[in-house]
């Protein structure tokens, strides 16, 4: 406990200054008032990794740090399905998530939509056709939006989740 | 035979209570019998005091009795000793003179050392009966000499003439006596740092045995600390109050330090009982303070606090030791990591537990805390008083009182979690059975004596008053209130846990009222319990005690000193493939390590010298006794 005090206190202040982000505070207004109109001002998203390489899943935790912020605009990540409105499924199916992810989907309560994020999501991406994967999120459970990109930028996360909520659901 | 024998002790636990409330109620008798025994005879009186301590012994002794009257494994050995143990504490309380109490004192103490040698053939139970002789006798021979010194001071050895006289007495002698007497009953009520015995000898012991251990044999401690501080020694100065306050938060942080991470649930739940020990002491430290200052009001409700705890701790922990007792009768082992799913084998137990733990971490609206919250209460007011010294005393009172709060609770969320919830983690857990009627009766009681502790304070508190009253030697106060609500130290506070339990109550209804108003939709889907997305569940899978307790001991390291030891052996073709892991990461005892082994190195030390003497050879003790006389010549 003392030295973690004393790390703390030798430490000091270790961020640094905000640059101006334009285009994500226009699509986080927009994003924040179609979450506010559609899910009562929250949308809980719940982050599946079904065998990513992990680049993705970088840019999805830059979402949540202080700098993009996304709980400004209503959007949350939870740590259960049983709490979600979204699932946010990243990397190619493997074999030994598939089954997982078919729980989590059945897990979450409906009405749900799934955003299956990057190429691998997609349709399996660089991993196509291996012995290992199965294939993209939509060859397990129902997509509904997909986000391209390898890995998408913050950015287009925002506006890939801003697009897949404003789409008619099931 | 054994329903027998366990149903008198009942019985008669049943006929102290009656008298015990006889007393509370402001009953008086002395019984005289100058034969009986030496050097004063036996002398009982019934006083207030005495007699909540009496009632409260009875109460529990009868549902612990009940209880061993269903312990298929408990029962048979020890009748005898439990009968005389049940009988010399009733004894004690009534005590009126050196000798009586000493001999009460005493047979308690013998009649407890035999019931925790009950498994005679497990050496940490024979290392535990060892270590509580030790310790118990240490305290007599405290308690001896501080008798002896009051009663050549004062030329009696009544309790009642040391009342009178102590007023007249020398400051140092009655500083000496305080201090020899509190350390004898602080050993015997597991203050820290005497508490090494406490919780090796409460587990050893059977389960109805540690119930009244726990529950009532310390408090005999706080009913001699009690006398020691408010009565027979009048008033003292504010040191002796402040020493006992400073203990009492000793000995609460440190003891729920203690139990979080330990994982054999007697011993946690000893713990536990030196953690309650020190939240009592609290409210002991600060009546003595506040009564040194002339603040009556305030230091009757300190000692109110104080003696609504003692109940309360009685209750709960006795409850608590009863279940955890069934659950080790039903799966023959105290550790917790072999434990889990109980709660589906066994129910009641499980949720007599329930209600135990959440009772002895402080949760509304049961009776721990309301005898919390009153303890806050007489620890807050220290701003009334003009002491800058006292004030720090009372912050720090208040600081860890706080902090032991959070700790118990998050202890009990362990202690319950890991016991009764998710999947067995042992074949004897998943074969665990309920306990015996007679066990569940006894759980039962104790459960239900939570719950009206809890929610009838308006009824129980004057009666402390009134105790209080009688030995702080003030009028009894109209502390109290009406029906509903507890009022405290005029508009300074108040509380109705009734109240409270309608709206825990009618706040898990509402949501359900609410969706039925609102018409929501009541489509269901039925799926499995969600298991994080795995194929295969299995008891290795789960939370651990261990695991729950790690980042407390990565707090308090400084505290706990952890020493890890990592054994990995790996496959001889490749270091990617482990064959057998070892994990330990036990913390060490500063207690152990800084005070009572250096002063057993030292009495060993001393005694090697004085050895030396004692050669083995006749010629030289021939000498020594030419010495002497030679010695004895000179100096006559």
């Amino acid at each position: 406990m003392f030295r973690q005090l004393r790390t703390a206190l030798r430490t000091g202040i270790a961020t640094e200054p905000v640059a101006a982000a334009g285009e994500i505070e226009r699509v986080g207004a927009r994003l924040a008032s179609e979450v506010a109109r559609l899910f009562g001002r929250s949308l809980a998203i719940r982050q599946v990794d079904a065998g990513s390489c992990n680049g993705c899943e970088l840019e999805i935790t830059g979402l949540t740090g202080p700098h993009y912020d996304l709980e400004r605009f209503g959007l949350r990540f939870v740590a259960s399905p049983r709490h979600a409105d979204c699932l946010l499924v990243t990397g190619p199916v493997t074999r030994n998530m598939a089954e997982a992810l078919r729980r989590t989907w059945q897990a979450t309560p409906d009405p749900k939509f799934v955003v299956a994020v990057g190429d691998c999501g997609r349709d399996g991406g660089l991993f196509r056709g291996s012995y290992a994967v199965v294939g993209g999120v939509a060859d397990v459970v129902p997509v509904d939006a997909v986000i391209p990109g390898c890995p998408p930028s913050p950015a287009a996360l925002l506006a890939g989740l801003l697009e897949a909520i404003g789409r008619p659901r099931r | 035979m054994n329903r027998l024998v366990y149903g008198v002790i009942a019985a008669m636990g049943i006929v102290a209570a009656g008298l015990g409330g006889y007393g509370m109620a402001g009953g008086a008798g002395t019984l005289r019998l100058a034969w009986l025994v030496p050097l004063g005879g036996l002398e009982l009186t019934l006083d207030p005091l005495g007699g909540l301590f009496l009632g409260l012994i009875g109460l529990a002794a009868a549902p612990a009795s009940v209880y061993g009257m269903g312990d298929p494994d408990g029962g048979g050995r020890g009748r005898l000793a439990y009968a005389v143990f049940v009988a010399s504490m009733c004894l004690v309380p009534l005590a009126a003179n050196t000798m009586t109490f000493l001999i009460a004192w005493e047979l308690m103490s013998l009649a407890s050392y035999a019931l925790v040698l009950h498994d005679r053939e497990s050496e940490e139970s024979v290392r535990a009966g060892w270590i509580y002789a030790v310790m118990t006798h240490a305290g007599l021979a405290c308690l001896l000499a501080g008798m002896l010194l009051l009663g050549a001071e004062v030329g009696s050895q009544r309790f009642a003439d040391w009342r009178a006289a102590a007023p007249a007495l020398a400051p140092a002698t009655r500083d000496l006596a305080f201090v020899l007497l509190a350390l004898g009953f602080a050993g015997k009520a597991g203050v820290i740092p005497l508490h090494v015995w406490l919780p090796l000898a409460h587990p050893a012991a059977p389960s109805h045995v540690s119930a009244l251990m726990s529950g009532v044999m310390i408090k005999l401690g706080i009913y001699g600390l009690l006398r020691v501080s408010l009565d027979w020694l009048g008033v003292g100065p504010p040191w002796w109050g402040a020493t006992l306050l400073v203990a009492g938060a000793v000995s609460s942080v440190i003891g729920v330090l203690y139990a979080l991470v330990e994982h054999d649930l007697k011993r946690l739940l000893a713990f536990h009982s030196i953690e309650n020990i020190g939240i009592i002491l609290l409210g002991i430290g600060s009546a003595a303070l506040y009564r040194v200052a002339g603040l009556d009001a305030l230091a009757r409700l300190g000692l109110i606090a104080a003696l609504y705890h003692t109940v309360n701790h009685a209750a709960f922990k006795a409850l608590l030791f009863l279940g955890a007792g069934a659950v080790v009768h039903a799966t023959g082992t105290r550790n917790m990591e072999a434990m889990g799913g109980l709660i589906k084998r066994m129910p009641w137990t499980a949720g007599c537990f329930l209600v135990g733990s959440a009772a002895i971490a402080a949760l509304p609206p049961l009776n721990g805390f309301v005898s919390e919250w009153l303890t806050f209460l007489a620890l807050f007011q220290n701003t009334r008083l003009d002491a800058v010294g006292q004030n720090l005393v009372f912050t720090l009172g208040i600081a860890s009182l706080a902090l032991t709060g959070g700790l118990a609770m998050a202890c009990f969320v362990k202690a319950f979690g890991i016991t009764f919830l998710a999947l067995p983690r042992s074949d004897a857990a998943a074969g665990a059975h309920e306990a015996s009627p007679p066990m569940r009766l006894a759980m039962l009681t104790l459960a239900a004596a939570c719950v009206a502790l809890g929610l009838g304070p308006t009824l129980v508190v004057p009666v402390f008053g009134s105790v209080a009253a009688a030995i702080l030697k003030t009028p009894p106060s109209a502390t109290g209130g009406d029906w509903l609500t507890l009022r405290v130290a005029g508009e300074f506070a108040s509380l109705s846990t009734a109240a409270i339990a309608v709206a825990l109550a009618a706040s898990l209804l509402v949501p359900f009222a609410a969706f039925w108003i609102l018409g929501a939709a009541r489509r269901t889907r039925a799926y499995e319990t969600w298991g994080c997305g795995r194929i295969v569940q299995t008891a290795r899978m789960e939370y651990t005690a261990t695991a729950f307790a790690n980042p407390f001991k990565r707090v308090f390291d400084f505290f706990y000193r952890p020493s890890k030891r990592l054994d990995i052996e790996f496959h001889p073709e490749s270091r990617f493939f482990v064959e057998r892991i070892e994990y330990e990461n036990p913390t060490r005892s500063i207690f152990d390590d800084w005070l009572y082994r250096p002063a057993l190195e030292l009495l060993q030390a001393a005694a090697r010298a004085v050895g030396a003497l004692q050669s083995g050879s006749a010629n030289q003790y021939l000498a020594y006794i030419l010495v002497a006389l030679l010695l004895m010549l000179v100096l006559a």
